[in-house]
């Protein structure tokens, strides 16, 4: 067989690794080529005016199903890049799913989806179970008697809770924008950005993403200062303005299974302990500094703190969002500011 | 070890060469597949692939689920022992079993010096890789099967069987969830040809078939270590052992296509890339053994 023949022949599998290669590139490609979705023109106050007339009263959101996205990246010292499970620690790095199905406010379904394993939580008109089927138990939840459903999740990650933190946060010491639409979830939207004066800050800005048609919150970065990446993200994945089948929202307690009754377990009694004692708010918005107590020798042999800068009077931990400072008189003082600021503070 | 019975094909005539070669790589098919089920290591390979079920069983049975949910609803439902079995076989013993036969397929006959042979046939070398693959995929569907008959046999002896619990805690009928897993089964049955591919590929490029064998099988050992190392998060995707047991997705409600449709695009592309790599080789090289 000649050279040139094998050449050709050989031409096939590099034809099947392009082919490859450009059917894994091509989605970032083709949105690139369609380039921004166009939304029509507002202004950051007429962004916000509609947003929060939507959203301030008992504003309902529309029928929907999709899946949500948690992806953080501190940079964390010391915490191992990806913890499994779903306590509160874990969400602070790594990407997690949930799943949603939301027929209305007291109707609606969460699934965490785990290797093999999945938790669930359906809320039906007046009936709330928790599934976990590692540990094959369904808890029976007790809901208040008077007050309706509670909020979804205590950590405040779906999109329209992030959404009113944050713009309860929009004060007079934030420079509020419209960015460039993006394109989320497949959905055109506009984007608000978020950004502190305040030099000392560790944020550069946060930015929400609403959709352009139904002004539902699709999602929330944070971008810390000097990063290209969201150091925390939050959003939907997919989403489908539609009322999801209802086989969703109905649950019974499969044969085998524990059923108990209780209140949301891993939710709620996965919390951190938090010390005991006087929290102590200095600085305000932004820059906030929260000062609390803090025995350092509990956590002795804890790797985060072992990974910690020692400075005059205590020990400083940056990630790119967060600094705290441990002082040696026995207080821990956070906030997403610059650790001199905390140092500052502390006096 | 093997009963080499292929003669060159008697020559047809000039007039219908397509359909000679056609009826030829249709005979050469019927032979291979013959041969590698024939072959008394195949045969033992099946019989371990079908004990490992068994043995699960067993093992609940006497011990109980010890905590572990997984386990624990096969005692309550015999039909979750499929689900079981494909979780505990497909990181390791599936495809140690596909890359004995893959690795095999083309390196052992030029080994024994009867690839030679073979290509004097009117069939041509493409068809005769395609005729390799072939028999390779239907081991890797016939093992599967094997392990899901054996699962299900055993899980119906020892246990109560009925409606099967899914992963959202939602009661599906009997059917539903016999559907859910031959649905796994197929997934996995396609993830273990596309690593079938690749041993197909390696398997064309020696003289001999251990080495092939060997070489997969480390292969498939250092990606799944690449695929624990959580620096190395973003590399695994494009691992084909990470997407062996991206199957979970068919044991929730409503079914979530999401990962097992990704997996399946992915043993595509390994089929396509290790396939075409196989073909280049095979029918550019000279074979001299």
């Amino acid at each position: 067989m000649s050279t040139r023949a094998r050449a050709v022949r050989w031409g096939v599998p590099a034809a099947a690794v392009l082919v490859v290669a450009g059917a894994i590139g091509a989605g970032p490609v083709i949105a690139a080529v369609q380039g921004e979705p166009q939304l029509p023109e507002l202004t950051a106050e007429q962004l916000i005016g509609e947003v929060s007339a939507k959203w301030s009263g008992p504003g309902t959101l529309p029928p929907m199903s999709g899946t949500i996205v948690e992806t953080a990246s501190l940079g964390i010292p010391g915490l191992p890049a990806a913890p499994v499970g779903t306590s509160p620690l874990a969400l602070l790095s790594g990407s997690h799913e949930l799943k949603v199905w939301y027929g209305s406010a007291d109707r609606f379904r969460l699934a965490i989806p785990g290797a093999m394993s999945e938790q669930n939580v359906i809320f039906n008109k007046g009936q709330a179970w928790w599934w976990d089927s590692a540990a094959n138990t369904a808890t029976k939840i007790k809901l208040p008697a008077e007050a309706p459903a509670p909020a979804p999740l205590p950590t405040a990650v779906t999109p329209p809770d992030a959404a009113r933190q944050a713009l309860a946060m929009a004060e007079t010491d934030t420079a509020v924008s419209v960015g460039n639409d993006a394109t989320v979830a497949g959905r055109a939207a506009y984007e608000l950005v978020l950004a502190p004066k305040a030099a000392e800050s560790l944020v550069r800005d946060v930015r929400l993403a609403i959709d352009g048609e139904t002004l539902v919150p699709l999602r929330v970065q944070v971008f810390a200062k000097g990063a290209a990446e969201p150091a925390f993200e939050v959003g939907f994945d997919s989403i489908t303005f539609a009322e999801p089948a209802p086989e969703n929202f109905t649950f019974t307690p499969p044969p085998g299974a524990k059923v108990t009754e209780g209140d949301l377990p891993a939710l709620t009694r996965q919390h951190p302990q938090m010390p005991a004692g006087d929290l102590a708010l200095t600085g305000n918005g932004w820059t906030s500094v929260v000062t609390l107590p803090f025995d350092a020798a509990a956590l002795k042999d804890n790797p985060i703190l072992a990974s910690a800068r020692p400075v005059e009077g205590g020990r400083v931990i940056t990630t790119k969002l967060v600094s705290a400072l441990v002082t040696d008189d026995g207080r821990l003082l956070v906030g997403a500011v610059t650790p001199e600021t905390l140092e500052k503070a502390a006096g | 070890m093997s009963t080499h019975e292929r003669t060159a094909a008697p020559r047809e005539e000039a007039a219908a060469p397509r359909q000679a070669t056609l009826r030829s790589a249709l005979r050469l098919f019927r032979s291979e597949v013959g041969l590698i089920f024939r072959r008394p290591r195949t045969v033992a390979m099946l019989a371990v692939v079908a004990v490992v079920p068994v043995l699960c069983g067993v093992a609940i049975r006497i011990f109980g689920g010890d905590g572990e949910a997984l386990l624990t609803q096969v005692a309550g439902n015999g039909l979750a022992l499929g689900f079981v079995a494909f979780s505990f076989m497909v990181p390791l013993i599936l495809p140690l079993v596909v890359a004995v036969v893959a690795g095999d397929a083309v390196a052992g006959e030029a080994g024994l010096g009867t690839l030679r042979y073979l290509l004097t046939a009117p069939a041509g070398r493409t068809p005769l890789l395609g005729v390799k693959f072939a028999g390779m995929a239907v081991f890797a569907l016939v093992t599967c099967l094997v392990i899901l008959v054996a699962a299900l046999v055993t899980g119906l002896v020892l246990f109560p069987v009925g409606p099967v619990t899914l992963l959202s805690g939602t009661t599906v009928p009997l059917v539903e969830g016999l559907l859910r897993i031959g649905l796994i089964a197929l997934y996995v049955t396609l993830g273990m040809i596309a690593l079938g591919t690749l041993a197909l590929a390696v398997s064309v490029f020696t003289d001999t078939s251990i080495g092939a064998v060997v070489t997969t099988v480390v292969l498939v050992l250092v990606s799944q270590i690449l695929t624990v190392i959580p620096q190395l998060d973003a590399v695994s995707p494009y691992l084909l052992t990470s997407w062996f047991q991206r199957f979970d997705g068919a044991l929730r409600e409503p079914l979530a296509t999401g990962d097992m449709g990704q997996g399946v695009l992915a043993f595509a592309a390994y089929i396509a890339i290790f396939g075409s790599v196989a073909w280049a080789r095979f029918t550019s090289r000279d074979v001299t053994a």
